[in-house]
């Protein structure tokens, strides 16, 4: 058995009824090999997409007694517990500390405003810098080999 | 909580101010900031970034404070898994010549 995919159903239905694996087909016993003329093609296709669709609307009401649901509820909980244990777990978005200290961080002078013209400065520098990146073409990239 | 909100009312010519949790829900605010959920949103996903700066050779957030400087100057800090924001009046300008 393969490693578990998340559209494989938690739990294997009781009457399978069963998919061939990778989209195959199973041989229908009766019906004969596709047709080849154009109605009876059009009858095939339609045929074919009736059995794979489900229509939902169609369905009559699947009666389950109480004490079947809350088996199922509970083999769903057990097979949700056993796999989420080996699912990797999302990372966790925590904040660094800066200080402990947070109003006096916050209460302390504020930046000088010759700072901060200073860094804006050189920060158009690199700015300016970045935008002067070019390429300089040398030569052909694609170049014919002589075979002597 | 109250001596959190106590600090951040006496700090100088502060006009409001923002406390946020790690999930971005806002905590406590006041004056200025009272409710803005838009400037604490804003104001998460800046300090977020932020803290993934690294100088080099060094593992922590290069950081204490971070300041956000317009007519108002915001300054943030993280402490406790809390995100601070205090808005306050910007008396850095540049310097007049007489």
């Amino acid at each position: 058995m393969g490693k578990p995919e998340e559209t494989d159903p938690l739990i294997p239905h009781p009457n399978p009824v069963s998919k061939p694996p990778n989209g195959t087909e199973w041989p229908t016993p009766g019906v004969p090999s596709p047709p080849t003329d154009g109605q009876a093609l059009l009858t095939s296709i339609l045929t074919k997409t009736a059995q794979n669709i489900i229509d939902v609307s169609a369905a009559d009401s699947v009666v389950m007694e109480q004490h079947e649901i809350m088996d199922k509820a509970r083999q769903y909980s057990t097979k949700l517990a056993m796999l989420s244990t080996s699912l990797p777990q999302k990372k966790a978005l925590t904040l660094p500390s800066l200080t402990s200290q947070p109003h006096q961080v916050l209460a302390s002078d504020l930046v000088p405003y010759s700072d901060v013209q200073q860094v804006s400065k050189i920060a158009a520098y690199a700015y300016s810098a970045i935008s002067q990146i070019k390429v300089d073409a040398k030569e052909e990239l694609v170049v014919q080999f002589a075979i002597p | 909580t109250a001596a959190l909100t106590a600090g951040l009312e006496r700090i100088p010519d502060q006009v409001g101010y923002l406390v946020i949790s790690e999930d971005g829900v806002l905590a406590q605010s006041a004056g200025e900031l009272e409710n803005d959920e838009h400037t604490a949103g804003v104001m998460m996903q800046m300090v977020r970034t932020a803290c993934r700066f690294r100088l080099s050779g060094s593992t922590d957030a290069p950081f204490k404070r971070m300041s956000i400087l317009e007519d108002f100057v915001y300054v943030v800090t993280i402490s406790g898994q809390k995100v601070f924001v205090v808005k306050r009046q910007n008396n850095q300008h540049e310097p007049v010549n007489v």
